[in-house]
């Protein structure tokens, strides 16, 4: 029994009288509880859009949920209404943000901002007792200081970690982070990870990780699910063999596997942008094993359980 | 982890660093409050006429005008004169108004109440009008309302207020009789009745400018990334409107409101003549045109002293509202 099943979700903005925009077409996912999926993909591959429909904030951006389904553990999360989401958010869905260091609200102290969390997670929660333990969780020390500052008074990293603190105040079953490393230090970088993996491991919170960085993902998650242009293309256990011709391109564009003094590997062209994706697979114009068959009809779904590929030719990818 | 919730060095250096600034600004208050004085002395003595002919008249005789020339000590010259002045300030002592003889501390006492009470009604007004119109208009999704806004705004602004103040009178003080058109009453809530229209003249043109700052404000704060935090934890309606909309918008509109207070103790001098209110702007006028030296001094002086306290207090608000003011 899954944590977390998505279905066939088209998100997109609805456009008036005209067709809507797609930015997310036909993605599926699975989650088990407690296991940790990496979410990886070029910007605007509409891994933002997916999570943040799972937290209730696409309307914020004009989108809109157009097909499919979001199921956690039994609760429908397509069609649920501002309210109930007040109740989902905080509770059973956290949600760290991109930016750590403009996430904290800057009028607020630490403190105040780890009480509204706590107390919207968990009402009537002993607010003091539980702030200096999740300040402990996240390895902050000295919390009897850091609840009295505020958000500008600390470092990047920091920020992050009070963000995951608020972000687990409620002790979610599921965690979502939207790059949560985005603009840290590599060393800051690192522990932030090492952190997510620790709430994993003590509170068996199930956690989506949104990366562009496979290599990271790649090492601290149990499973990776590829996005190129609005659709799922892979979902491969971490350390597998990717079979996607995207993922493996992706792989040999790592930049520890270059040779030194040889130039970088790229993936050429661009891919296709929201509102014009050709028909077929959307990676078929930079692919080198595109066959004709690859350019006709819709996209083609993911087939597989356990390692999901929406490649119509697996043999051929080398 | 029984540590004492105070004290740490930390807290206890942004508290110094707080009182230290707060220190600075007394100190450039009282600079200000120099320079105030001796300019207040120094532009009322260039102005043609002088006290004396202004209370004997032009014919009087030139030894009736050297007598009380020389009771008044306007006989000695200027620098000595200012030197008694400030010495006289120092030992808390403002002088005697020359028209009526009154102490000047009195006349000040008995007069800067109303025009408070004119500012701070005004302000009431202001701010229960100007705050949920701005975050009306920011939050509203239909597209053509900002404009309707911009639009209505700068009409008001173009209005003069001395006109839209005779217009008040008209309309509410004679065809409605709902406002009387002369007269005071001291004390609260009696002085309410004489100061609701005065403050809503003086509206028409702080609410169009506090809206539009707080409005900017606000559709700044509304993009930033950390609004959307506050919905991602899923805090109340009331809350996220005051911790993630309005608490981080409001320290421009504060300080800009604190130089409008500034300002408006200076229009009160026309909105009181207009409305025949007993206020501190009133008694300017009378001073200035009778050449009273003492009173235009004391009061251009309280005016400087109030500027320089509600730009400061405007200041702390704001700090205190938005931590990342003082940090910058």
């Amino acid at each position: 029994m899954s944590l977390l099943t998505i279905e066939n979700l088209t998100i997109g903005i609805p456009r008036g009288s005209a067709a809507p925009l797609a930015i997310v077409e036909n993605a599926s996912l699975w989650l088990q509880p407690g296991e940790m999926l990496g979410l990886i993909g070029e910007s605007g591959s509409g891994k933002t859009m997916l999570c943040r429909s799972l937290i209730g904030t696409l309307r914020r951006r004009g989108a809109a949920i157009l097909s499919g389904r979001i199921t956690l553990a039994g609760t429908d999360l397509a069609h649920t209404d501002e309210r109930a989401w007040r109740d989902i958010r905080g509770r059973r869905v956290g949600y760290v943000p991109q930016s750590a260091l403009a996430g904290p609200n800057p009028v607020m102290t630490i403190g105040a901002q780890l009480r509204e969390a706590i107390l919207q997670g968990t009402p009537g929660a002993d607010v003091p007792a539980r702030a200096r333990e999740l300040l402990d969780l996240v390895q902050i020390r000295r919390p009897e200081l850091v609840l009295a500052q505020y958000p500008h008074q600390l470092s990047g990293g920091m920020r992050q970690r009070v963000m995951i603190a608020c972000a687990i105040a409620g002790t979610p079953e599921l965690l979502v982070a939207d790059e949560p490393t985005t603009g840290l230090d590599v060393t800051v970088q690192a522990g932030i990870m090492q952190l997510l993996r620790d709430i994993r491991a003590r509170l068996g919170t199930a956690i989506i990780l949104v990366s562009h960085d496979l290599a990271l993902v790649d090492d601290v998650c149990d499973r990776i699910l590829v996005m190129h242009a609005g659709a799922c293309v892979e979902a491969v256990p971490a350390h597998a063999a990717p079979r996607h011709p995207y993922t493996i391109a992706l792989n040999r564009s790592r930049i520890e596997l270059a040779e030194p003094g040889t130039p970088l590997v790229t993936i050429a062209g661009q891919p296709p942008s929201v509102g014009a994706w050709p028909p077929g697979c959307r990676f078929a114009a930079r692919c080198d094993i595109a066959q004709p068959d690859c350019r006709l009809g819709p996209h083609p779904p993911m087939r597989g359980e356990a390692h999901a590929n929406a490649c119509l030719h697996p043999e051929r990818a080398a | 982890m029984a540590m004492p919730e105070r004290s740490s060095p930390d807290v206890e250096q942004a508290r110094s660093r707080l009182l230290k600034k707060v220190t600075a600004r007394l100190a450039r208050a009282a600079a200000v409050s120099f320079w105030v004085m001796v300019i207040a002395f120094g532009l009322i003595r260039l102005a043609p006429g002088d006290p004396v002919l202004a209370r004997l008249g032009a014919e009087a005789a030139p030894e009736a005008i050297d007598r009380l020339r020389h009771a008044l000590r306007l006989d000695v010259d200027p620098a000595t004169q200012f030197v008694e002045y400030t010495w006289g300030m120092l030992h808390g002592r403002l002088g005697t108004s020359i028209e009526t003889q009154r102490d000047v501390a009195t006349i000040i006492a008995e007069s800067l109440p109303v025009t408070l009470g004119i500012i701070a009604v005004t302000l009431a007004m202001a701010l229960v009008v100007a705050v949920p119109l701005a975050l009306a208009i920011a939050t509203s999704r239909r597209p053509w309302v900002p404009y309707l806004f911009r639009a209505t705004t700068s009409v008001m602004l173009a209005i003069p207020a001395f006109f839209t103040a005779l217009v008040g009178l008209i309309v509410f003080g004679l065809h409605w009789q709902i406002a009387p058109i002369i007269g005071y009453e001291p004390g609260f809530p009696a002085n309410l009745r004489f100061l609701w229209l005065p403050a809503l003249v003086i509206c028409t043109h702080l609410v169009p400018v506090l809206s539009r700052v707080l409005h900017a404000s606000l559709v700044q704060t509304r993009g930033e990334e950390f609004v959307e935090t506050g919905i991602i934890r899923g805090v109340s309606r009331l809350r996220f409107t005051w911790f993630y909309l309005l608490k981080p918008s409001l320290a421009p509109s504060i300080v800009l409101l604190s130089y409008m207070v500034g300002v408006m103790i200076g229009s009160t001098v026309i909105i009181e003549t207009i409305f025949s209110l007993p206020g501190i702007g009133r008694s300017l006028v009378g001073a200035v045109i009778n050449r009273d030296y003492p009173l235009v001094q004391g009061i251009v002086l309280v005016f400087g002293l109030f500027v320089v306290a509600v730009s400061l207090a405007g200041d702390l608000l704001a700090n205190w509202l938005d931590p990342r003011v003082g940090a910058t």
